[in-house]
């Protein structure tokens, strides 16, 4: 039988080092209580490939794109800054690299879904890999953790900003929580669509909002 | 265990158990009672109470339009007390309308058996997609996967579920793998989330539909805006699309339109929109081979003729022609004939155990491609439609320990809700011979004109007549020995 399409998620998570401490602790748990949830749902374990790029002095693919059920969480460590462009760099070469393209005999792999936060300003020069990874067929959403992240820049990587008001463990874990639930598969809305209508995702918790 | 109070409609008060957390879909959250027995489910659009036109939804999925209550109890049109009882098994009907603290609906919780119980995702509930998906299947432990023989069971269960909605005129509209819960291993289904029921005209769909069970015509048309005359919404005719391919995936582990044949290369989404709307092709479409895959080596011919022709119909001729689908009511009678040609592969180690014997002229099993040999006993059903004509009906393939019932005796029986499931006869190889034993036929007639008692039997001999009942409508039973 053909193999069905394959749905790649990247997670582009700052460590740097304003998120030491009680931030990274969460984020670990958060990203270890997705992987539990997903590797759980039955749409998630068909179709979801996982792997996580993390940015801090420099950016690296700490995991790289592998089947949920033999992914294994990464270790995340907080230090150093925040070298965002360098980050959208790497992710635009690992789905250059990871995800499969159609061709006329070949089905090719859903749209990347991509989940990236960020806790503070960026460090490096990075509005040209954002002009260039929002050029990108990418589901971007994108989420400024905190009072120190800037959600307006963010809006140069992606339309899909959320924001988190802070550092919480809840608030983080509600934020994993959600990304979870964006991964499964639901019933399609009867609202109208178009070719590049993006992705529906479910309502956020109320710690989290949406900015316009 | 904090436990609250949630305010019914009719003014009941009854207990749920608050949680930080609780599970949610797309449209509702949901807490357990404190003994499990009901959820209580909010929804998450809190404005909910105020749409009138929800309300009175609700209002009537719980009584004018309510199979789980009988008709003389506020339940729908013609539900008598025992298809009442057997419904409530093939649907998690909402049994009340809660309005404080939020508006939601109370409902019974999934019998224990659709939820795991062994393995790596016990707990979770059966969706559907846990067995067609071959490597999902790969992933839960055998107890789990269920025989063939019990996905054809659960088929007929869900296709009767569908046909009793739109019977009383109701359109699911979300019909997939997830609002349909399925036990392999006792060979049982349950539709869930009845709440968003379509009434045509009255209550318009919230959905689309779940991705792989959209009608080619809903996708096709999602571009439009809702208001236009040309958008395609779910309805009845569009459930006549989802229904065939949840058997044709329970029945055959594969999807009847995804085939290897790619229609746009700009995205996979584009792709996904065109293969499953406008350019869906059948996998088994006999003219236009592009979207058979190679490795297709089961088709959906083994099933019998009557299968092969509803899916020929569903998703050739019907495909892209929702008013050629074949109704709910035809799958549950294409797969109640098929049942009774079903017979035991006797390879043991056969991945299927039992196969559709159609084809009297090659009889082996097409999933392990064992012959069978010996005597196989063939019952044609014949019916009197004009005083002294019969005319076959149905078919009975014989094995060893067959049952018979009222609708294969009667030809005015259907074996739906309402039917008598006392076995009337079975049929035996007894001492080198097969022999039909009666059980609680009257007036059992043997081919020589003489009453066989219950207790006794009779030898079934090639072209022999059986009368199964001397009452109106009995049907006579010609036995055909099958030799190989």
């Amino acid at each position: 039988m053909s193999e069905s399409r394959r749905l790649p998620v990247y997670l582009l998570l700052d460590c740097s080092g304003s998120m030491n401490g009680e931030p990274i602790e969460a984020v670990r748990a958060g990203v270890k209580a997705l992987i539990a949830d997903l590797k759980t749902d039955p749409q998630a374990l068909e179709t979801a490939y996982m792997s996580v790029i993390t940015f801090a002095g420099s950016a690296q693919q700490v995991a790289p794109l592998t089947e949920l059920m033999m992914f294994q969480e990464p270790h995340l460590d907080a230090s150093g800054s925040t070298s965002l462009g360098e980050a959208l760099t790497q992710l635009e070469q690992c789905v250059d690299r990871e995800v499969k393209k159609s061709t006329p005999t070949q089905k090719g792999d859903w749209k990347p879904l991509v989940f990236l936060m960020t806790d503070g300003q960026p460090t490096d020069s990075w509005e040209q890999a954002a002009d260039r990874i929002k050029q990108k067929r990418i589901n971007i959403i994108a989420c400024a953790a905190g009072p120190g992240a800037d959600a307006n820049l963010l809006k140069r990587i992606t339309e899909e900003v959320v924001i988190l008001n802070n550092l919480q463990p809840d608030t983080l874990k509600a934020f994993f929580k959600w990304v979870s639930s964006s991964i499964k598969m639901t019933s399609q809305s009867i609202q109208q669509v178009g070719p590049d209508t993006p992705v529906s995702l479910p309502p956020p918790p109320p710690t989290i909002q949406f900015v316009p | 265990m904090k436990v609250e109070k949630a305010t019914l409609k009719d003014g009941r008060v009854i207990d749920y158990v608050y949680s930080d957390d609780p599970p949610a879909g797309g449209m509702k959250k949901t807490y357990f009672s404190p003994d499990r027995s009901y959820v209580v489910q909010f929804f998450h659009n809190e404005s909910a109470g105020l749409d009138p036109q929800r309300m009175a939804r609700l209002e009537y999925i719980l009584t004018k339009y309510n199979p789980t209550i009988p008709h003389s109890q506020g339940g729908a049109q013609g539900v008598t007390p025992a298809a009442a009882e057997y419904f409530k098994k093939l649907f998690c009907w909402p049994t009340a309308i809660v309005v404080k603290p939020q508006v939601g609906i109370v409902a019974p919780t999934y019998p224990s058996n659709y939820f795991f119980a062994k393995g790596p995702f016990s707990g979770r509930e059966k969706e559907g997609r846990w067995f067609t998906s071959p490597k999902l299947r790969g992933m839960l432990p055998d107890e789990e996967r269920g025989a063939w023989i019990n996905y054809f069971k659960l088929c007929i269960l869900m296709a009767r579920a569908v046909r009793r909605l739109h019977m009383a005129g109701l359109a699911h509209s979300d019909l997939s793998c997830r609002n349909i819960l399925v036990d392999p291993s006792s060979g049982q289904s349950v539709v869930i989330d009845i709440d968003s029921l379509v009434v045509p005209n009255l209550f318009p769909p919230d959905v689309a539909g779940t991705p792989g069970y959209i009608a080619p015509e809903v996708l096709g048309t999602m571009h439009l805006p809702l208001t236009d005359p040309k958008r395609i919404l779910p309805s009845v005719r569009t459930d006549q699309h989802a229904l065939p391919v949840l058997i044709y995936e329970y029945l055959l582990s594969r999807h009847p339109l995804r085939g290897p044949k790619v229609n746009s290369t700009s995205s996979a989404e584009e792709d996904e929109q065109l293969s499953m709307g406008s350019k869906a092709l059948f996998v088994e479409n006999p003219q236009d081979m592009s979207n058979r895959p190679k490795d297709l080596t089961i088709p959906c011919s083994v099933l019998g003729p009557h299968l092969e022709s509803l899916f020929m119909q569903a998703f050739v001729k019907g495909l892209h022609s929702p008013n050629d689908r074949p109704a709910a009511s035809d799958w549950e009678r294409a797969l109640i004939k098929t049942w009774d040609m079903i017979y035991p592969c006797p390879n043991r180690s056969c991945s299927h155990k039992w196969f559709v014997l159609y084809d009297t002229n090659n009889v082996k099993c097409p999933f392990c491609n064992t012959r069978i040999t010996g005597t196989v006993p063939i019952l044609k059903l014949r019916k009197e439609s004009r005083p002294g004509q019969w005319f076959q009906d149905g078919k009975i393939v014989i094995y060893d320990g067959i049952y018979f019932f009222k609708w294969h005796v009667y030809d005015n029986m259907f074996p739906g809700e309402e039917a008598d499931r006392t076995p009337q006869a079975y049929c035996q190889f007894y001492q080198g011979q097969w022999i039909l034993v009666n059980k609680n036929l009257t007036s059992l007639t043997s081919p020589g004109g003489n009453r066989v008692p219950a207790g006794q039997a009779v030898v079934l001999k090639d072209g022999a007549q059986l009368r199964l009942s001397q009452d109106a409508h009995g049907r006579i039973a010609e036995v055909q020995m099958l030799q190989l």
